[in-house]
């Protein structure tokens, strides 16, 4: 893409109500009104036959699939309303979360129960009981609806295989390991566990999603900087050249909330990473709310500088909006507090591209895109923080003439 | 005597009661019918300790929203709200505390830190804090030039923390402070002056301050701070023993050494043989007559069911071990 700052989304919209319980139990037209009323905004116009279409049916399996084909279509449609450049696959409507969505599909593992993220989010964990296969296929059948629809360039995101085994239970992994001390089981386990992962369920995937016409994966892998020990690193790489080899598509690793140390160590590992064409990263959550392109102001991006430093030469997917709750204060020109959501002028969007691009050098490497995915936000909120993406992105690219 | 068993930090909530929180999320759900569940799960939990012959009573900490949060809100010259930050190595995440100003004690309301009423009938009541070094490390700091002056104000409010917790019947306080044995977050060891300055302000919170403390080390392995965690003037010191290299220990104490024997991070139930073969694999490396078991962190990251067992299991072990003796 010749454009600079080209903006994507990253992952996930919040699913609509119509959407979750309509694949529970059949739905009234009440329940549709909402999306009635999205429909005026992102320009569905057969929304009305595809709406009578779904209240007709008895069968729960034509109304699930739909259903889930119409949220595709709205998530979409919503990039493309606030003028997202990649669409990804429209807000991974299909999905019930990054981690589970997988591990239903994965022969060998037992979702146990949820657990504690922070405040009220939870995830549901699961255990390896068996050794791991594929069941079924994971993404491609939500990719064929996006390329049915998408008007806009896409790109598939995936949980990666490290994320995978660092937020499952190893169960029978370690239950067979013979080393002599637990931490040593731990080690000898994890790897055993991950690089099965990779060779039976995320290259299979990869090479049906690459057969159905994806030509940009992107490969979510947020545990990654939890454990920055280099073996743990160094198991990283080694099931990340493994996931990629022999595929052509361009990849890109999306790799958010870092623990304690940052980015430094990703960034020490990232060129070793082959085909790794870009890494988005999250930033803004670490940010100051105002505006200004010097040190002080941009403080939340310095750990850019690592990425530099350690010969990094892909592209950087710059996280430039906040997507969890948010009860600080902001300055009047570098966006709005809303309730428990933050809304980033484009001013503030155009400063922090334009501090990145001083510690990158090259403005033609920097996207655009929120530090994760919005799935926390209404869907207004997503529309109009993704549109002032836009709108800064169109402001930074001014700079350059 | 058997080993006393502890809850070592925040235990898990029930399916039901993560259900009724997100339904609180969502607003379908009123905060009062989230407190009843609460209310029902503690005295649930304090049951099946008491039933499980546990020495202290902890009510699980199962409203707390992360390990920092009670401490956070209790102080002064401290924002939060706007950052979340990941809990070490696993997928869960705290606010992070944003040093802005002088850090004093503020306005200490008790019912944040533990349910006073539920417990009303517990002599022996236990609270899990996090200690002022790795509350001052897990922060970040904006005000003080000097880490060294941070930590100090810390330590000083978190004193006063525990003397209004120890108005409240509070008796028994672990202090955890994995960040003294956390390493891969630094670049390189914590050398001598700062493992000093840290054992320093734990001293100034415990010394002289009624009430009894333990020092919970976890996600890291205590060897090498050992001999200097057992010179604190505290009655415990607790070490993770998933993380802990035990072949090199030799010392031998008169404390009470809380025993990380269950792993809070898989969902396999260990074993009791093997969690009372391991404790006195341990008795045979260091030379300790008082003995507690746990796990080695907060149960939080398993579900409740496997958090349970692992308590059960536990139980089971100090009994074998006793027996063994």
């Amino acid at each position: 893409m010749s454009k600079l700052f080209p903006v994507q989304e990253i992952g996930s919209l919040a699913k609509p109500k119509w959407r979750t319980k309509g694949l529970r139990q059949p739905l009234s037209a009440q329940d549709l009104s909402e999306a009635e009323e999205w429909a005026e905004k992102l320009g569905i116009d057969d929304f009305h036959d595809r709406a009578k279409s779904i209240l007709k049916t008895s069968d729960d399996k034509t109304r699930a699939k739909e259903i889930l084909e119409l949220s595709t279509l709205y998530g979409l449609r919503l990039f493309e309303t606030a003028g997202v450049d990649n669409d990804g696959v429209g807000g991974e409507q299909q999905r019930v979360e990054m981690y589970e969505h997988v591990i239903k599909a994965v022969q060998g593992m037992n979702l146990l129960g949820h657990v504690h993220s922070f405040d009220y989010k939870y995830f549901n964990k699961g255990v390896a009981e068996s050794r791991v296969s594929r069941k079924r296929p994971i993404y491609a059948p939500e990719f064929l609806d996006v390329k049915r629809y998408a008007h806009r360039a896409v790109k598939v995101p995936i949980t990666g295989p490290y994320t995978l085994v660092d937020w499952s239970f190893s169960g029978y992994y370690i239950q067979k390991q013979h080393g002599s001390s637990p931490k040593a089981r731990k080690i000898e386990a994890k790897r055993e566990f991950l690089l099965d992962i990779v060779e039976q369920v995320v290259r299979p995937e990869i090479q049906d999603l690459v057969n159905a016409g994806a030509s940009w994966i992107q490969i979510d892998e947020p545990a990654v900087t939890t454990h920055p020990e280099p073996h743990e690193m160094e198991l990283f790489v080694e099931a990340w050249n493994e996931t990629v080899k022999g595929f052509s598509c361009k990849f890109s690793d999306h790799t958010c909330y870092p623990s304690e140390i940052g980015y430094k160590v990703l960034a020490e590992y990232a060129p070793k990473l082959e085909k790794c064409d870009q890494l988005a990263l999250e930033f803004a959550n670490r940010d100051t709310s105002r505006l200004g392109v010097d040190e002080s102001s941009r403080e939340g991006y310095s750990d850019l500088k690592h990425f530099v430093d350690a010969g990094f030469t892909g592209e950087f997917g710059l996280g430039v909006a906040h997507v969890h709750d948010f009860t600080g204060s902001v300055s009047s020109d570098a966006g709005q507090a809303v309730g428990r959501d933050l809304i980033e002028s484009p001013e503030l969007v155009r400063d922090r591209l334009l501090f990145a691009t001083k510690i990158v050098g090259d403005p033609a490497k920097i996207w655009a895109n929120p530090d994760c995915g919005l799935r926390t936000r209404a869907w207004d909120i997503s529309l109009t923080k993704l549109a002032n993406i836009t709108k800064g992105a169109e402001l930074a690219r001014e700079t350059y003439g | 005597m058997s080993p006393d068993i502890q809850l070592a930090g925040i235990h898990p909530r029930s399916e039901k009661l993560i259900e009724l929180t997100r339904s609180y999320e969502r607003a379908k759900t009123s905060w009062s019918q989230v407190e009843v569940r609460l209310e029902q799960e503690t005295k649930e939990l304090i049951k099946l300790q008491k039933s499980l012959g546990f020495g202290h009573i902890s009510d699980g900490a199962l409203g707390w929203q992360d390990q920092l949060r009670p401490i956070t809100q209790s102080l002064k010259g401290i924002e939060s709200g706007t950052r979340y930050s990941r809990w070490f190595d696993t997928n869960t995440f705290y606010q992070k505390p944003i040093v802005v100003g002088r850090v004093s004690v503020g306005e200490i309301d008790p019912e944040k830190f533990l349910q006073t009423k539920l417990l009303a009938g517990e002599k022996n009541r236990k609270i899990t804090l996090p200690g002022p070094y790795t509350f001052s490390q897990l922060s970040e700091n904006k005000y003080y030039e000097k880490y060294p002056d941070l930590l100090v104000d810390v330590a000083v409010a978190e004193r006063e923390i525990i003397k209004k917790l120890r108005a409240e019947g509070v008796s028994l306080f672990q202090l955890s402070e994995p960040c003294l044995v956390y390493q891969p977050y630094r670049a390189t060891f914590r050398d001598e002056s700062e493992v000093e300055l840290a054992l320093r302000a734990i001293r100034s919170v415990v010394e002289n301050n009624p009430g009894e403390f333990v020092i919970q080390t976890y996600f890291g392995d205590a060897s090498p701070l050992f001999s200097e965690l057992l010179d604190l003037p505290v009655r415990g010191i607790g070490i993770d023993l998933f993380e802990t290299d035990v072949s090199s220990l030799s010392e031998q104490t008169s404390k009470t050494l809380v025993l990380g024997l269950v792993d809070s991070k898989e969902s396999y139930v260990e074993d009791a043989h093997w969690i009372a073969d391991t404790a006195r694999k341990f008795r045979e490396q260091v030379d300790v007559q008082n003995l507690v078991f746990a796990s080695n962190s907060d149960l939080k990251f398993v579900p409740q069911g496997i958090a349970n067992q692992k308590l059960e299991a536990l139980s089971k072990a100090s009994e074998l071990f006793e027996e063994s003796r």
